[in-house]
């Protein structure tokens, strides 16, 4: 029968390696916690391993938790079966890769035979218009420019217009970096959402941030809400513990991951791949 | 969450617990403290045995004064990483000054080029900006950009894919112009699989720019990889200084300090903000402040 003592040392050692990979405090210890109520009291035949089994047990557990990161359906077949114009806006702090992400899209998305608009909706970071203009002419898709200083708002609504006349499966929309401790840019982003509906809201957040990505992913929900997550720059060897804080905390899917700068690095999330990881 | 360091030295002075038991369940709360912050674990560990010892060994002095004096520990502990509670000297000790800015990608490097250039142009340099970032679309247009609004010059060779080359004509023109202060922007990279070339890069740039300072941008919102990172940049180009960006958000910015760590950098300036005024010199007592949620 397993006590409390018999696994402390295990315990801890995976509190370690939790925190290491940027699991926040809180949902470390939930687990943990769980994992001890699970374990406290089982027996165990002499021939197995104690922290085999504690291993296994915490990575089923694991494995459970994380299916609320799975998305019901593939989105691709979604905006396959939807009617015409598939509208996708992309927000999230700064940096983490929307734009570089909506290019990556754009590939997939042609790649299964559907055809793309981009809105430019940054009209505030120098060459964010440039920087989209490039990856629009490499991948060959139509791009609708805005005006630096201008509304984002009216970039996103022309993009649609011009989709719907043009027969355009999908919108996809770029937005500006936006610190979740702005109001002005929060309202901003819910103008741009009132105007354009989107059928589907991503939030982007880097793989590389610690506990802050919580405070972003919660703050999101709060201001606009969101269908999935896209976690980005998971190459760059972070463990990536956002997801299972996601999963946890606000039971949202992460959709696909960024492994990397060019078009082809977007794979979609698999649970497993994530769990072997993390424990890598 | 982060009000619980004050919560914890308010319990450790009204526990009524043992001196000792109210310093092991302050080490406690300060652990945790520090790692919601994203200090490094290890880091965490190894700075709170040291305050557990000094506060250990050290006599508190009378009821009165202790919680100043119990603070007064947690600070000195934290500052004296980044060599003290002094703000940093950001002016350059020689002229001209090669700065060359490194860090993963998205963290503000090209912005902070711009911020850094307009901050010396006020003080009365004679500044200019270089471009060697060849991989990321309209990399230089960014720059350029940022240069235009503040009148700074800027080199770089659209079209070219040669960034060693394009770092060491930039910095050698300007160098013969008579430039004070030149600012060099580079590609983001993290150096890990796919991209070891990027880093063998990046020290290629170092080599032939000889410059007089890497700094390494950093995002305040970094996690637990940022020791790490910070090692492998600090192996490839020696890195002097560090900057942290985006602490305008809500992240702590405790990956800087295992950067520090890390590195045995300093810290010379944070990014409040995306405009091009929104640089501060860095100012250690309020960033352990906010490390440690006060
Ligand atoms: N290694 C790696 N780099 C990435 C990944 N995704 C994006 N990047 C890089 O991160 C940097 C920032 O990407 P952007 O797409 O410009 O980020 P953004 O969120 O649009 O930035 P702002 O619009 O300025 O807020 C670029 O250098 C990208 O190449 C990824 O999955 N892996
Ligand atoms: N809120 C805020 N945003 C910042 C700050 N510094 C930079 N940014 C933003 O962060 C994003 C990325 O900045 P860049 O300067 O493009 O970053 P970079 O490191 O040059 O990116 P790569 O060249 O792709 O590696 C942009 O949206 C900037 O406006 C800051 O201090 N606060
Ligand atoms: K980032
Ligand atoms: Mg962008
Ligand atoms: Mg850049």
């Amino acid at each position: 029968e397993i006590k409390e003592n018999d696994i402390s040392d295990i315990i801890e050692e995976l509190r370690m390696e939790l925190l290491e990979s940027d699991v926040s405090l809180e949902v470390t210890d939930k687990i943990l916690e769980d994992l001890k109520t699970n374990l406290i009291g089982n027996k165990v035949s002499r021939s197995e391993d104690l922290e085999q089994l504690i291993k296994k047990s915490l990575k089923k557990s694991l494995n459970e938790i994380l299916q609320y990161n799975k998305i019901d359906s593939n989105l691709v077949d979604n905006i396959k079966k939807s009617p015409k114009p598939f509208i996708i806006v992309f927000f999230g702090v700064n940096g983490v890769g929307k734009t570089t992400t909506i290019a990556k899209f754009v590939y997939l998305l042609k790649k299964n035979g559907l055809n793309v608009i981009i809105a430019a909706a940054d009209t505030f970071r120098a060459a964010a218009q440039e920087q989209l203009a490039v990856h629009a002419k490499k991948l060959e898709v139509p791009l609708v420019k805005g005006k630096y200083g201008g509304d984002p708002a009216s970039v996103a609504y022309d993009a649609i217009q011009s989709a719907k006349s043009r027969g355009i499966d999908v919108v996809l929309i770029d937005t500006a970096g936006r610190m979740n401790t702005d109001k002005d840019l929060t309202e901003e982003l819910k103008r741009i959402i009132r105007i354009a509906k989107p059928n589907f809201r991503i939030l982007v957040l880097d793989s590389l941030a610690g506990n802050d990505a919580l405070e972003q992913a919660r703050y999101f929900e709060d201001a606009v809400g969101y269908d999935a997550v896209i976690l980005t720059k998971v190459d760059a060897d972070a463990k990536g513990g956002i997801v299972l804080s996601l999963a946890y905390e606000l039971k949202k899917p992460v959709i696909y991951l960024g492994i990397g700068q060019d078009y082809e690095n977007l794979i979609s999330f698999d649970p497993s791949w994530f769990l072997d990881r993390l424990f890598s | 969450m982060l009000d619980n360091i004050k919560d914890a030295v308010r319990k450790f002075l009204s526990g009524s617990s043992s001196y000792e038991q109210a310093v092991d369940e302050f080490i406690k709360d300060l652990q945790k403290a520090l790692i919601s912050s994203d200090v490094n674990v290890k880091l965490v560990f190894s700075l709170s045995n040291k305050i557990k010892e000094r506060l250990k060994k050290e006599k508190p002095p009378s009821s009165l004064e202790r919680r100043e004096w119990f603070i007064k520990i947690v600070y000195d502990e934290l500052s004296s990483l980044f060599g003290g509670d002094k703000q940093p000297d950001v002016v350059p000790d020689k002229i001209p000054y090669v700065i060359m800015l490194v860090g993963v990608q998205g963290s503000g490097k090209t912005t902070t080029a711009g911020k850094l250039a307009y901050f010396y142009k006020k003080k009365g340099f004679k500044v200019a900006l270089v471009g060697a970032d060849v991989y990321r679309p309209a990399a230089l247009d960014q720059l350029i950009q940022l240069g235009d609004l503040i009148k700074v010059p800027v080199y770089g060779e659209q079209g070219n894919y040669d960034a060693v080359g394009i770092a060491k004509r930039g910095v050698e023109k300007f160098l013969s112009e008579k430039y004070e202060i030149i600012i060099v922007d580079t590609a983001g990279r993290h150096g890990y699989g796919e991209e070891t070339k990027l880093l063998e890069e990046m020290k290629n740039i170092y080599d032939a720019l000889k410059p007089d300072e890497v700094t390494l941008v950093i995002d305040a919102s970094i996690g637990q990889k940022a020791f790490d990172l910070a090692s492998r940049f600090n192996q490839a180009s020696k890195v002097g200084s560090i900057i942290i960006t985006k602490m305008d958000g809500t992240a702590k910015g405790g990956g800087a300090l295992s950067a520090v760590a890390a590195t045995g950098a300093i810290i010379k300036f944070i990014g409040t903000g995306e405009k091009i005024e929104e640089l501060e010199v860095f100012n250690p007592r309020r960033f352990v402040a906010r490390i440690l949620g006060m």
